[in-house]
């Protein structure tokens, strides 16, 4: 085959993305921390899958109108780290076809791959060999190489594939992190199955092409860490309302209620009162609050089910939390018509943070973060969505930085990012985040702040590896400081403790315990009295967190 | 030519000795549990005041002098040619000003009031109480010593740190710091007084650490403050162990020309701020 005409481009492109998608668990756990967060085969399948959904409804046959198609839809649904280098990946690659009309030559595919592979340097600010980005750009020379030999588009594309996997082979020896861990990239993984994918696309059967084409995408399923001793069953409904009656206590409300749940708040105004508390008895509480005055607006939430649709990527955006529970609002204070001149979007994993983060001031809750990366559009439509002139974004994770950084790009008001690695470092930030300031100023004091705080981050291996002098069990609990494994154990709670040993030291006055929805209250309270022993010079704080797969998010400040 | 006198109300927490000392007349506003009603430092103490607050459920208010109370004692204090020079708690938090105005107005027209808004609470008007008293008794004349006064409410800082908002909030007196309410987390705030009311000057997370902001801000003020004299008051409710550590830490921060006044919050801020504050007021000379 001398050239590839439009039709089969379109099949190229279905069959990558119907491929990868196949072999999305597989480039998972490629993860070079074996903690169950690894997610690059999800968020490069999920990106394609955004890449490609405009192209697979769209008729013709004319390439560089499927190519633009291209581009848009993987800006758009670029997911995670590996998905924005993807995103780019694509992006470049249909500026490199963006003259061709009919038929994709030999030269032209080379040519694309070379412009990717150009694209995806040009993204990120330091890169690192041993990555996708490196599988990407001798697959490119391969194919230049072939091309310059006369070859045809097949063979450039059979040449492209061979050097993306002499290169994905290589990695391990560029990256001493990926030979520790025993494993090639993961990026690197996923861009040989795409190459595989456009392979099978060009030179498969139709009847086998339209069979792996007639396969529905999986949609992505939320793993789920291994159950700890018990269900969280305490606390579960989310209780809301607000008493209406002049001159109740608001301090004997909250007396009365404390010791029936947690996370409780009582606000009161001239002729109101507002409660929010978690419980497992909310009959109890109303039928108190009841007798003090009329109560309205009362909703209840399951927050147990909730957490359960947290786990599913298809929910996650109309969840109850990001929305309705707004604790400091009062029904009467009306949304305002004009901007705010500065609002807050925040990525947090689990619906107890997501409160947190709501009552420290921030506008618009994304789920998401460790198990599902939120798409550079699912932040470009929460910018959209807050009533402010410029809006500030938290990531909160790492792997989310870099699609915020995209949706700064795409959005139509001006975004600004501060680039927080995790939840401690978000909340750190928030306590200098003044509304009232300008966007400078907000940014170069979060910024500081942000560096303030330690993070540690307790959760469960996937698979066996070593990590410096310890060797970690699949399923063993380990517990990262500031993003590296630290201690290894067998329960939560004691890996909690020694890794807060290596985190406090004499400067350390706080210490902030988020555990996750894994665990109930009552654990984490002996891990609280269990820390508070152990460092009777700090503050200890416990809060419930909600995030899935992480037992416990700790900071120390 | 007459005597000046100086009065001030509860909300000013001078320690006994010094306004002895200096002659100052003292006020009391009032303080409610419930039906039960308090003049502040007549009839309940600090100390009882706070252990009294352990115990309840029901949350105490506090209430101004009336205007009669005012006559009462500068007729009292007062003769025909005199002049009283009366500061109090900030009209933006207290009614107390109003009634001293009013009272000016009542009293025998041979007596000149001169009523202050401090613009301040606590030790913020003592420290302007203790300027007046000292210029009175320097034989300054009553404008040199209004315009002492107007100095030090002109060029004060204050910041103070309170355990909880709750106490702030339900009394009303949260002002411009509202919006910290409802934060989930154990936020301790540090506050200051913008124009006569409770403002957010910044969000911490744990005492210590915003108890030793307060040293950074002590450090920040002398630094802007360069070869000046500097007077400080510091004041605590029911928190002695904090409030002798900041200030057994201040004489080397505030350097040699330096003086600090230390109060207890009574009950009359204590309603409003809760126990376990710490208050530091700051200006320079």
């Amino acid at each position: 085959m001398d050239a590839i005409n439009g039709l089969a481009f379109k099949n190229m492109l279905l069959a990558a993305a119907r491929h990868l998608d196949q072999h999305r668990d597989r480039v998972n756990a490629l993860n070079v921390f074996p903690v169950p967060d690894g997610d690059t085969g999800t968020n490069m399948s999920l990106t394609l899958n955004a890449a490609i959904k405009e192209l697979e409804q769209a008729n013709g046959v004319e390439i560089r109108r499927f190519a633009a198609l291209l581009t848009r839809g993987s800006l758009m649904g670029a997911r995670g780290n590996s998905g924005v280098i993807l995103s780019q990946f694509f992006r470049g690659f249909s500026d490199g076809l963006a003259h061709v009309e009919t038929e994709i030559t030999g030269e032209d595919l080379a040519h694309a791959l070379a412009t990717a592979s150009q694209t995806t340097y040009r993204a990120v600010m330091k890169p690192v060999e041993g990555t996708m980005l490196t599988v990407g750009r001798v697959a490119a020379e391969y194919a230049t190489e072939a091309s310059a030999a006369g070859a045809g588009a097949l063979e450039v594309l059979q040449a492209a594939l061979e050097g993306a996997r002499a290169a994905l082979a290589d990695t391990p020896n560029i990256l001493p992190v990926l030979k520790q861990a025993g494993v090639v990239d993961a990026g690197g993984q996923g861009l040989v199955y795409i190459l595989e994918g456009f392979l099978t696309g060009v030179t498969a059967a139709p009847e086998e092409l339209e069979q792996l084409l007639a396969q529905a995408n999986r949609q992505p399923e939320g793993a789920a860490a291994p159950k700890l001793e018990q269900e969280v069953t305490v606390n579960r409904y989310c209780t809301e309302f607000i008493i209406l009656g002049n001159g109740i206590d608001a301090l004997a409300v909250r007396r009365e209620l404390e010791g029936k749940g947690d996370s409780l708040l009582v606000v009161s105004d001239a002729d109101v009162v507002k409660v929010h508390i978690h419980t497992d008895h909310p009959g109890e509480v109303l039928e108190f609050c009841g007798k003090l005055g009329e109560l309205t607006e009362i909703a209840i939430d399951n927050m147990r089910l909730q957490n359960q649709e947290f786990a599913s990527h298809e929910e996650s955006h109309h969840l109850d939390y990001s929305v309705g529970n707004n604790v400091i609002e009062f029904p009467n204070s009306a949304v305002p018509a004009d901007p705010k001149p500065l609002g807050v979007v925040a990525v947090v994993p689990g619906e107890g943070l997501a409160e947190i983060f709501r009552s420290l001031g921030v506008d618009y809750v994304v789920p998401g973060g460790q198990t599902m990366n939120p798409s550079t559009e699912d932040l470009v439509k929460a910018v959209s969505s807050v009533n402010a002139e410029q809006v500030i974004i938290l990531p909160n994770n790492k792997n989310v930085i870099f699609s915020a950084q995209q949706a700064r790009e795409l959005a139509e008001k001006p975004v600004a990012v501060v680039p927080t690695r995790s939840v401690p470092q978000g909340i750190t930030a928030l306590m200098y985040y003044v509304a009232e300031d300008s966007l400078e100023d907000n940014l170069a004091a979060m910024e500081e702040a942000m560096r303030e705080v330690k993070t540690g981050e307790v959760t469960y291996a996937v698979r066996s590896t070593v990590a410096g002098d310890l060797h970690i069990e699949e399923r063993d609990i380990i517990g990262l400081a500031e993003g590296k494994i630290a201690v290894v154990g067998s329960s939560p709670t004691e890996v909690a403790r020694d890794l807060l040993k290596k985190m406090v030291d004499e400067n350390s006055s706080v210490i902030s315990i988020y555990y996750g929805a894994d665990l109930n209250a009552e654990t984490a309270q002996e891990l609280n009295e269990l820390i508070r022993a152990e460092f009777p010079d700090c503050e200890v704080e416990v809060y419930h967190g909600g995030q899935p797969l992480y037992y416990y998010i700790v900071s120390v400040e | 030519m007459g005597r000046i006198h100086v009065v001030t109300d509860s909300g000013s927490d001078l320690p006994v000795e010094l306004r002895e000392q200096l002659g100052i007349h003292v006020v009391p506003l009032t303080v409610q549990f419930g039906d039960e009603i308090y003049k502040d430092g007549v009839d309940i103490t600090a100390g009882e005041f706070y252990a009294r607050l352990k115990r309840e459920t029901r949350m105490p208010s506090t209430c101004q002098p009336s205007p009669a109370d005012f006559v009462e004692v500068y007729e009292r204090i007062a003769e025909p040619g005199d002049t009283i020079v009366s500061i109090h708690l900030s009209s933006k938090m207290s009614g107390t000003y109003q009634s001293a105005v009013l009272a000016g107005s009542m009293i025998d027209p041979a007596i000149t009031v001169k009523a202050v808004d401090s613009r301040a609470a606590s030790m913020g008007i003592g420290l302007c109480v203790i300027a007046a008293a000292r210029s009175v008794q320097a034989g300054k004349t009553v404008e040199q010593v209004l315009e002492d006064v107007q100095q030090v409410i002109d060029g004060l800082q204050v910041y103070f740190v309170v355990d909880t908002l709750e106490y702030l909030q339900r009394n009303g007196r949260i002002g411009l710091a509202s919006a910290l309410v409802g934060t989930l987390l154990n936020i301790k705030p540090v506050l200051t007084l913008v124009d006569g009311q409770v403002a957010p000057f910044e969000k911490i997370r744990g005492k210590a650490k915003a108890l030793k902001r307060l040293r950074d801000l002590a450090e920040e003020f002398r630094q802007r403050h360069p070869g000046k004299a500097l007077r400080a008051g510091i004041s605590h409710a029911d928190n002695q162990a904090e409030a002798a550590a900041l200030v057994e830490e201040l004489p080397a921060i505030l350097g040699s020309d330096h003086e600090i006044v230390v109060g207890e919050i009574g009950p009359t801020i204590g309603v409003h701020t809760g126990p376990g504050t710490i208050a530091m007021f700051l200006y320079s000379i």
